[in-house]
């Protein structure tokens, strides 16, 4: 094969790997809403 | 005057030291589900590629809440591991409430919860939630009175879907009305 076939080869599987790490290092980062406690009651608004 | 915030305003803030450090940024925030109440933080490191810290603020520990950064006296405000934060995932009843839908009592779906509506003060609680709902877009809805919060949904009395807001200015109104609703119901009830 010619040697730039090996280069895109080699480009695509570093731009996927980028894009799943950065994918990864989103998802690790993301955040939330926790609640915590078992059956939970209400409370009181607008106070 | 009470002011309230989306969650994901505080969520990715940084959280700053009276000396100026920058310890960590805001991950998750955690709350009391039978009370409302902001117990404290989950916490990532600060930087691209850093990840979870494994440690929590305990809202007790935390100075100030700004605008733009969680303020704290020292990096000893930190607890030392995310135990409260693990525990909560794993109990009954625990667990993120984003993305999970919102149902009344009598068995009507309101929507998707898309945030939650943090009311500050001395003691913030989670006042109520933004939920995309089919047919309506986003509304904000306050919570008051009995609600459960499970890991599958949030359970809120019918006459919540009474008093939605378009938008976090008109938020307050709605979540005013609906606690006065409930008590001329409760009130009612006990006349019967």
């Amino acid at each position: 094969m010619d040697w730039w076939i090996w280069l895109v080869i080699v480009v695509a599987v570093l731009a996927a790997a980028g894009a799943a790490l950065v994918a990864l290092q989103a998802r690790r980062r993301s955040g939330g809403v926790i609640a915590q406690g078992r059956r939970p009651r209400g409370r009181r608004s607008g106070s | 005057m009470t002011t309230y915030l989306r969650a994901s305003e505080i969520i990715r803030k940084p959280v700053v030291t009276l000396g100026g450090e920058d310890v960590a940024q805001v991950k998750d925030i955690l709350f009391d589900a039978s009370k409302g109440r902001i117990r404290g933080f989950t916490l990532t490191g600060r930087g691209l590629l850093s990840g979870p810290l494994h440690r929590e603020l305990l809202w007790r520990n935390v100075h100030r809440l700004g605008p733009d950064a969680v303020m704290v006296r020292t990096g000893n405000a930190l607890e030392d591991d995310d135990s409260t934060a693990q525990s909560a995932v794993e109990e009954p009843g625990g667990g993120n409430v984003l993305g999970i839908a919102m149902t009344t009592r009598s068995g009507t779906r309101l929507g998707t919860i898309t945030d939650a509506i943090i009311e500050t003060g001395a003691t913030p609680v989670v006042a109520g939630y933004e939920l995309e709902s089919p047919g309506h877009g986003s509304v904000l809805v306050p919570v008051a009175g009995p609600v459960t919060v499970s890991s599958e949904r949030v359970l809120v009395p019918d006459e919540t879907a009474e008093h939605s807001a378009g938008t976090l200015e008109s938020f307050g109104t709605a979540a005013e009305g609906l606690r006065r609703r409930l008590e001329q119901d409760a009130q009612e009830k006990q006349e019967d």
